[in-house]
């Protein structure tokens, strides 16, 4: 394997003991903490393949995510907070 | 030469990523868990990303993932204070005594 493709399968076992985390998280907000942690590791993820297949414009997608990810982790945050009520 | 240094920095960054996730195991109470995942987490984003650039040379490509990395530096922060703001406001305790 190559050195990119270990930093890859790295990466996957990173992401599987934050989900270990997010399965244990005693709190809502330990979820979203970690949640947020898996979607820049994604994000990561992302890159790497998209430089080991040569591919640039997988690079747009991983820029969508991060910002589709911070939105929805701030909105769950602001939906906890507010008890359900948004407006 | 050049890719000897990128892959040094992303053997760096990966290694920050571990200290993260120890740190979220580690830590007991929630707010110093956030506060070093969340700190770590940056850090090791910010490393890699300028590795794979390195890496990528000098390309579009690589424009692409400095302004990732610019994205995710911007918002990073900004959710993980969103997150403890939340924690906080809806009354989850933080204790005083310093936890082991």
């Amino acid at each position: 394997m190559t050195f990119l493709e270990t930093a890859l399968f790295v990466i996957a076992i990173y992401i599987a003991l934050v989900l270990v985390r997010v399965i244990l998280g005693p709190t809502i907000w330990d979820r979203l903490l970690g949640l947020n942690a898996i979607s820049a590791k994604i994000i990561m993820s992302i890159v790497i393949f998209s430089i080991i297949t040569e591919q640039p414009y997988l690079l747009d997608v991983a820029l969508v995510y991060a910002l589709l990810g911070f939105i929805g982790t701030v909105l769950i945050a602001r939906f906890i907070e507010k008890k359900g009520d948004i407006s | 030469m050049i890719d000897l240094l990128a892959y040094l920095l992303i053997t760096i960054a990966l290694i920050f990523m571990a200290l993260g996730v120890i740190g979220l195991f580690r830590f007991k109470d929630f707010y110093s868990r956030i506060l070093i995942s969340a700190k770590i987490e940056t850090v090791g984003f910010l490393t890699i990303m300028i590795g794979f650039t390195i890496l990528s040379g000098l390309s579009y490509a690589a424009m692409k993932i400095l302004l990732i990395t610019l994205m995710v530096m911007i918002t990073n922060p900004l959710s993980t204070h969103a997150i403890a703001r939340s924690a906080f406001l809806s009354g989850y305790p933080i204790n005083q005594e310093p936890r082991r």
